[in-house]
């Protein structure tokens, strides 16, 4: 029986190696993803923002998030979802985030 | 074959075109200089400017704002772009100027339709960009002679990127006053561009004054006064970005001193202030984050590209003294090294990413 919050946990210390090269920081601290569960005991969804609908990143982030899906082994189907509502603001950063850093922070404790 | 890979397919396609829009508008750069080579098409000096506008510059970025909707009707501008330069080169002036307006028009749509999406100031400012352009090749394709409608096309890449500025540089959080203030300055410098055309040498001080003040806004807000301590693409980038404002208050004070020159020495110093100073300044600050979104890919750090850097800003520098001093052949030296900059910007970014993408063979072959 696979274990819903352990995959979710494992999904985001994944995630959080998808680093923003706009702000060079990853994904996760910057609040952009915003759900994550397991639809039907099957299929894992992943629903995720952009920090502007504009965002040339958009394609890149796309693949970045999908490739770290992939790599996760408990995952036989995934499903990604970019949504606007409810709109990303600097606000939703991790408080105390370090931008531009090398190599990229990872603060949350997802 | 399904939607992502049309789209994909699409983006590949719009991306060469866009390189080659760039190619183009330097050899007809180097047309002005005297330079002559067989080529398929009649290239004239005089589509030096056209092109790079719209060739390059529009062509780019409508298709990476167009990228980001992942819509097919997204990618109808910077295909008409291309259409438009390739039907404007081959002679055919109507249709040419047709997909010119529909690439622009179509711009303007993606970029309303961001501001739908989210009605906030940045935005406001990229499409007014993308509106300044459709003004500019509105009069283009009256035939207004390039110096009465220049104001717009400068406008262009300086709006898109004012709004991608303060978009990115809500991380530092500026107050809501200098948000406004910023907002003011540029609503105030789209007035005297409406202005020209009725008292040009008046509306262009207050233009040149205007941008020095949204010159040293950017340079007071903008997080690369911070990330100039950083290392590699961030520092670089920083670099980049700071020196591109730099330049912008070369032009302002240019513009303040000799005002809007229509034609000569002046003329060439101010336009290539602002399109080689700051425009291409900004493209080398933004190519780490530009070409992931485009290609997918990071583009490995390296020492080298501050050769390109010096190179571009050296070589602008001794064009502008040319210009400054009436001195044609120093003026001619600035501009093969400004090319030569730009070409070894590009071939280095095409070598890195070749690298990377052998070694990532490489290592796949090594593990199979």
């Amino acid at each position: 029986m696979i274990n819903e919050s352990d995959i979710r946990s494992e999904a985001a210390t994944k995630l959080k190696d998808v680093i923003d090269p706009e702000l060079g920081v990853n994904i996760v601290d910057l609040g952009l993803i915003y759900q994550m569960y397991l639809r039907e005991g099957k299929t894992f969804v992943v629903i995720y923002t952009t920090t502007t609908p504009g965002c040339p990143m958009r394609r890149y982030l796309q693949r970045k998030i999908e490739e770290a899906l992939q790599s996760i082994k408990d995952i036989d189907a995934f499903e990604t979802e970019m949504v606007f509502e409810p709109e990303w603001t600097v606000d939703m950063i991790v408080e105390g985030v370090e931008f531009f850093s090398v190599p990229p922070p990872i603060l949350s404790d997802y | 074959m399904n939607k992502t890979a049309v789209l994909d397919l699409f983006f590949g396609i719009l991306l060469v075109t866009a390189g080659v829009g760039l190619l183009l508008g330097l050899y007809t750069g180097l047309i002005r200089l005297g330079l002559s080579m067989p080529t398929a098409f009649e290239l004239g000096a005089i589509a030096h400017g056209p092109l790079m506008i719209n060739g390059f510059l529009a062509t780019l970025i409508s298709l990476e704002r167009g990228a980001a909707l992942e819509k097919l009707w997204s990618y109808i501008a910077p295909f008409s772009f291309f259409l438009a330069t390739i039907l404007l080169l081959t002679g055919s002036v109507y249709p040419g100027g047709f997909f010119l307006l529909l690439g622009s028009l179509f711009l303007l749509i993606i970029m309303g339709y961001l501001c739908y999406l989210q009605s906030v100031v940045h935005h406001y400012i990229m499409a007014t960009g993308a509106a300044v352009l459709f003004i500019g090749n509105i009069l283009y394709i009256l035939h207004y002679p390039v110096y009465e409608l220049i104001g717009w096309w400068i406008a262009f890449p300086l709006l898109t990127i004012f709004g991608e500025r303060l978009e990115l540089n809500r991380i530092m959080r500026p107050p809501k006053k200098a948000q406004h203030l910023f907002a003011g300055l540029i609503a105030a410098w789209i007035l005297t561009l409406i202005i020209i055309h009725f008292n040009r040498d008046s509306a262009w001080l207050f233009n040149s004054i205007i941008l020095i003040g949204i010159s040293g806004w950017l340079i007071r807000y903008d997080v690369a006064r911070r990330t100039i301590k950083s290392i590699e693409w961030t520092r670089y980038s920083a670099w980049c970005l700071l020196t591109g404002y730099g330049w912008l208050i070369i032009a302002g004070i240019l513009g303040i001193f000799y005002g809007l020159p229509a034609a000569g020495f002046i003329y060439d110093a101010l336009l290539h202030v602002f399109f080689v100073g700051f425009v291409f300044s900004m493209i080398f600050a933004h190519a780490s984050v530009i070409i992931p979104s485009l290609t997918g890919k990071l583009v490995p750090w390296s020492r080298y590209f501050y050769l390109p850097f010096f190179l571009l800003h050296g070589f602008l520098l001794i064009r502008i003294l040319g210009d400054l001093l009436f001195q044609y052949s120093i003026r001619s030296i600035g501009s093969y090294g400004n090319v030569a900059a730009i070409l070894l910007f590009l071939g280095g970014i095409i070598f890195q990413l070749t690298r990377e993408s052998v070694r990532e063979l490489n290592k796949r072959k090594n593990v199979l």
